[in-house]
């Protein structure tokens, strides 16, 4: 192992940031999660696979419960965000959404400038207390982005001006500024071309330092460039959860190698 | 050639290590050539003995390179220029992993050889053709850091020099053997350190090989001079 | 195996194709050319019938405002001096008028001093009085006054009425038109454009020449304020309401089933509705522009409220959904974002709204704006409670009334609300390419 996978092995030794258990999600009565138990562990990239229509988004809107906004969707079991549940009653999902941040398939700047688009979630929040506090949240946070240097003298351009690759730094970068220990990314690739592909894949890489990423992708090449821990999830359960490097060269189950070797869909 | 960075780092970082790997069981294999001649010069029983318990951490790290080359294979699919660096450290592993078998072998013939009475300017000649061979390797290891395809394409010319060193050893020996019975268990031994030697220029042949590859995307053609003449009648005495 | 088909060589079933494909372009084209004629021919009609209320005819001469006859009491006083009716500054023009034709030496045979007075209009000598009332200090000078020529004068300038139809007119004879083409080659007569048509206010029906739009227009207008005032935010609320925040439940369905029913309830409906709640019950004022708003309010409601609601379903998911991402509240995300994304919608939604609201005659029927309505209603708020007219109404108003010179008023009139309506869906088209997003 090289020094980085070392570091890595012994991050997993303390407790995990987010740890789900039974976790069942009905959409009306399509039962689409089955009993899914994971840990995610902290300052690492934990990976979501599986063949579409698996669950993978839907678990992963469940971690910030985005699947509120779903009128037919029901979640019973229990997900735990440092030991909090955060389905209960007394959790508001507006504090919860600010811990736990998102970042969607399609880039969707909001219509604003660049400066506006990161600082929204820090005014919402009153996470600022005057215009140069601000300033510094907006500089840092597209500074994490990787975006800073190339936006720096048109904070004012609308946000949605900029190529997709930057786009989609911008929601990144907007996403970390309000400080959230989580960022979930669904898809996040998808809608970019290879380059800006890399470069987002290279920005998770260093995101991972601050953060506890879970990424949901279709590429599985992705998940293996990209994460340290992969779930691969079929039909609505988990199937196996492990390393990634052990998931890509040796898995356990054999639905997982079916699928990462592209033999079943 | 420019060497520009991946976008992803990690992927030039398992590169790189996989590669300083190779180096480094390059260097362990150049020192034990070196010792196991040296102990055979000197009859130094410790040396030997040094030589092989040290193939232990050259196998161990070739099981560690195999290991990591095939995970940058499933993680990163490599492919073009890094695809062949890959497949390239698989096969120099493997031969440098030989050519330390082969220095081990060495060393323990030449524990046995102690016992027994020295054949005369033998070790001084195995000696400089062993030396021949480190130069080539650490040559060949060069080559391949740097990607210098020429120095490669040298190297696989020099081994011929090796094949005459080892066709004079063979007639020698065989001379040797003729004039007294009493030396021919030394002389087989001898033949055998001599036999392991020229095996060991191949393999840097094939190393260097390998480098023209990586380099060049295709294997040189197949006609350097080949210099050993041993299966080419012999004269011997019958 | 069948021999290739080349390329080159007609298909039938290509050619019959094509022709059928010929056939239906040219009965499209046709039916756009039948709209189109028919609309040229409804625009071009009423264009001959009221280009005509533009422009109106004046004639100019010299007038002595003679201080004994017009200031008795001589105390410049408007307040005394008022006491001198239109029948005493009536005199005073005709007097002025038959010395200056005198001057001028044009002829004037067969023509008696009551014959001078019809040249000019019954409404001048109310104008020259009110001018006089308000500048006390004209009096005892000599002016060049315009003053209004007689309907029929008018007519015949504008080629409605001749010597022959004066033969048979009560109110001209053929000698005034000799007269008045004598006054015109003088140029003491000219027709010019008559800004009055549309600043004026009404007049009766003796006096289609001071016939005006004013107070129409007025009343229009604080309407569409009133209605602009109540409509949008209430629409807009119930929309954004309905479309973010309702449940989506039985009885949602029903309150947007019947949103979409009200917008074709006849308008005459809304009328009764009016004259009922606002009138009888709440005890307004008839014919002022409040009930008319409030009425026209209630059929803007659904326009606005259908229209606000498409423009908010325009507005992506994705929007919604990166703000609820970031930790935003369901009003935080509506009105920090999509609402603004909205605007252009809601907006053109409301003017052309507005602009159905603007043309809509039977409600106002009923609700008494009908009435003849002489003075201007104050400014607003107050103003809102005073009576008024209404355009449509107006235009109707003029239809009803005996002389042939109201026709023309009436088209004049039809044409200055066509322009307003082109105006206000001009608008609303150039809002909407203006703020066109492209997601």
């Amino acid at each position: 192992m090289n020094v980085m996978q070392q570091v890595e092995a012994a991050v997993t030794q303390t407790a995990p940031k987010i740890s789900a258990k039974a976790v069942d999600v009905f959409y009306g009565d399509t039962h689409a999660i089955k009993a899914v138990d994971v840990e995610i562990a902290d300052k690492m990239v934990t990976a979501f696979i599986g063949p579409s229509g698996c669950g993978k988004s839907t678990f992963l809107r469940c971690l910030n419960r985005m699947n509120d906004t779903i009128d037919s969707a029901r979640v019973t079991g229990r997900i735990d965000l440092d030991g909090e549940d955060i389905y209960a009653p007394r959790v508001d999902p507006v504090q919860l959404r600010a811990k736990v941040g998102m970042v969607f398939q399609k880039p969707n700047p909001f219509p604003k400038s660049i400066y506006d688009n990161v600082a929204y979630g820090p005014r919402i929040h009153g996470l600022a207390r005057d215009k140069s506090d601000l300033d510094a949240i907006v500089e840092k946070s597209l500074r994490r982005a990787a975006l800073w240097e190339e936006v720096k003298d048109r904070l004012t351009a609308p946000g949605t001006g900029l190529s997709g690759g930057q786009q989609q730094r911008l929601c990144i970068a907007r996403a970390i500024a309000t400080g959230p220990e989580v960022l979930l990314m669904d898809e996040p690739c998808s809608a970019l071309d290879p380059i800006a592909t890399a470069q987002v894949e290279q920005l998770i890489d260093e995101l991972r330092s601050r953060f506890c990423v879970v990424i949901v992708t279709h590429s599985m090449a992705q998940a293996s460039r990209v994460s340290q821990k992969t779930a691969f999830f079929h039909l609505g359960e988990l199937v196996e959860f492990d390393d990634t490097d052990r998931i890509f060269t040796n898995p356990g189950d054999h639905r997982t190698e079916s699928y990462i070797t592209g033999r079943i869909g | 050639m420019e060497h520009q960075s991946h976008i992803l780092h990690a992927f030039d970082r398992d590169l790189e290590s996989i590669q300083a790997n190779i180096m480094k069981m390059g260097g362990l294999v150049e020192a034990a050539i070196a010792q196991a001649a040296t102990a055979l010069e000197t009859q130094d029983a410790d040396l030997a003995q040094s030589v092989r318990a040290g193939d232990k951490a050259i196998d161990a790290l070739e099981q560690q390179v195999n290991e990591e080359a095939a995970r940058i294979l499933a993680l990163r699919q490599p492919i073009a220029g890094d695809l062949r660096t890959v497949l390239t450290v698989f096969r120099l592993s493997g031969s440098l992993e030989r050519m330390g078998d082969y220095a081990k072998n060495i060393a323990k013939r030449t524990g046995v050889l102690m016992a027994m009475a020295p054949i005369n300017g033998s070790a001084k000649s195995l000696r400089r053709m062993a030396r021949q061979v480190e130069l080539m390797l650490k040559d060949a290891l060069d080559a391949y850091i740097q990607r210098d395809a020429g120095l490669a394409a040298d190297v696989r010319t020099r081994d011929v020099e090796v094949d005459q060193m080892y066709t004079a050893l063979f007639r020698e020996y065989l001379t040797f053997m003729m004039e007294d019975p009493r030396n021919i268990t030394a002389c087989m031994h001898l033949h055998f350190i001599a036999k392991n030697i020229e095996r060991m220029g191949d393999h840097v042949t094939t190393i260097a090989e390998e480098v023209i590859y990586l380099v060049e995307g295709a294997y040189p053609d197949d006609d350097r001079e080949k210099g050993d003449r041993t299966t080419q009648g012999t004269g011997n005495a019958r | 195996m069948t021999p290739a088909k080349s390329l080159l060589a007609a298909d039938p079933r290509t050619r019959a194709r094509n022709r059928a494909e010929a056939r239906f372009r040219a009965l499209g084209l046709g039916a756009v050319l039948l709209g189109l004629g028919a609309l040229v021919l409804l625009v071009g009609t009423i264009l001959a019938n009221g280009a005509g209320a533009f422009r109106q005819t004046y004639l100019t001469i010299p007038v002595t405002l003679d201080a004994d006859r017009l200031d008795p009491a001589g105390t410049r006083d408007p307040a005394d001096m008022a006491a001198v009716t239109t029948f005493g500054y009536a005199p005073l023009l005709a007097q002025a008028l038959q010395q200056h034709l005198r001057q001028r030496g044009v002829a004037m045979e067969g023509i008696g001093p009551r014959d001078l007075m019809a040249i000019i209009s019954q409404e001048a000598p109310a104008q020259i009085r009110a001018m006089v009332l308000q500048n006390p200090d004209l009096l005892d000078r000599t002016l060049e006054l315009e003053m209004l020529a007689g309907g029929r004068i008018d007519g015949y300038f504008k080629g409605r009425v001749t010597l022959q139809s004066a033969e048979r007119d009560a109110n001209v004879s053929p000698a005034q038109l000799v007269l008045a083409q004598a006054m015109a080659d003088a140029g003491m007569i000219e027709t010019r454009f008559n800004w009055a048509f549309l600043t004026g206010s009404d007049a009766s029906g003796q006096r289609p020449e001071a016939a005006g739009l004013g107070v129409a227009i007025l009343g229009s207008l604080y309407m569409m304020l009133v209605v602009l005032v109540l409509a949008l935010p209430i629409g807009v609320a119930a929309a954004v309401y309905l479309e973010e925040f309702a449940p989506k439940n039985r009885l949602t369905d029903v309150i947007e089933v019947n949103i979409s029913n009200l917008a074709a309830v006849p308008s005459i409906v809304f009328g009764i509705l009016g004259l009922a709640i606002f009138i009888n019950f709440a005890g307004l004022p008839q014919s002022a522009p409040v009930v008319g708003g409030l009425v026209l309010t209630l059929m803007t409601l659904p326009t606005i409220i259908i229209a606000t609601r498409a423009a908010l379903r325009a507005v992506p998911p994705s929007i919604r959904a990166a703000a609820l991402g970031l930790g935003a509240s369901k009003m935080q995300s509506v009105f920090h974002h999509v609402l603004p994304l909205a605007a252009p919608g809601i907006l053109t939604g409301t003017i052309i709204g507005l602009a159905q609201a603007l043309g809509e005659t039977a409600p106002l029927l009923l609700i008494g704006m009908v009435a003849f309505v002489r003075d201007f209603p104050a400014a607003p708020p107050e103003g809102l409670f005073d009576p008024a007219s209404a355009l449509p109404v107006q235009v109707y108003n003029w239809t009803q009334r005996a002389d042939p010179a109201f026709v023309e008023r009436a088209a004049g009139a039809t044409l200055v609300l066509l322009g307003l309506l082109v105006t206000m869906n001009l608008i609303a088209v150039m809002l909407r390419r203006r703020f066109e997003r492209r997601w």
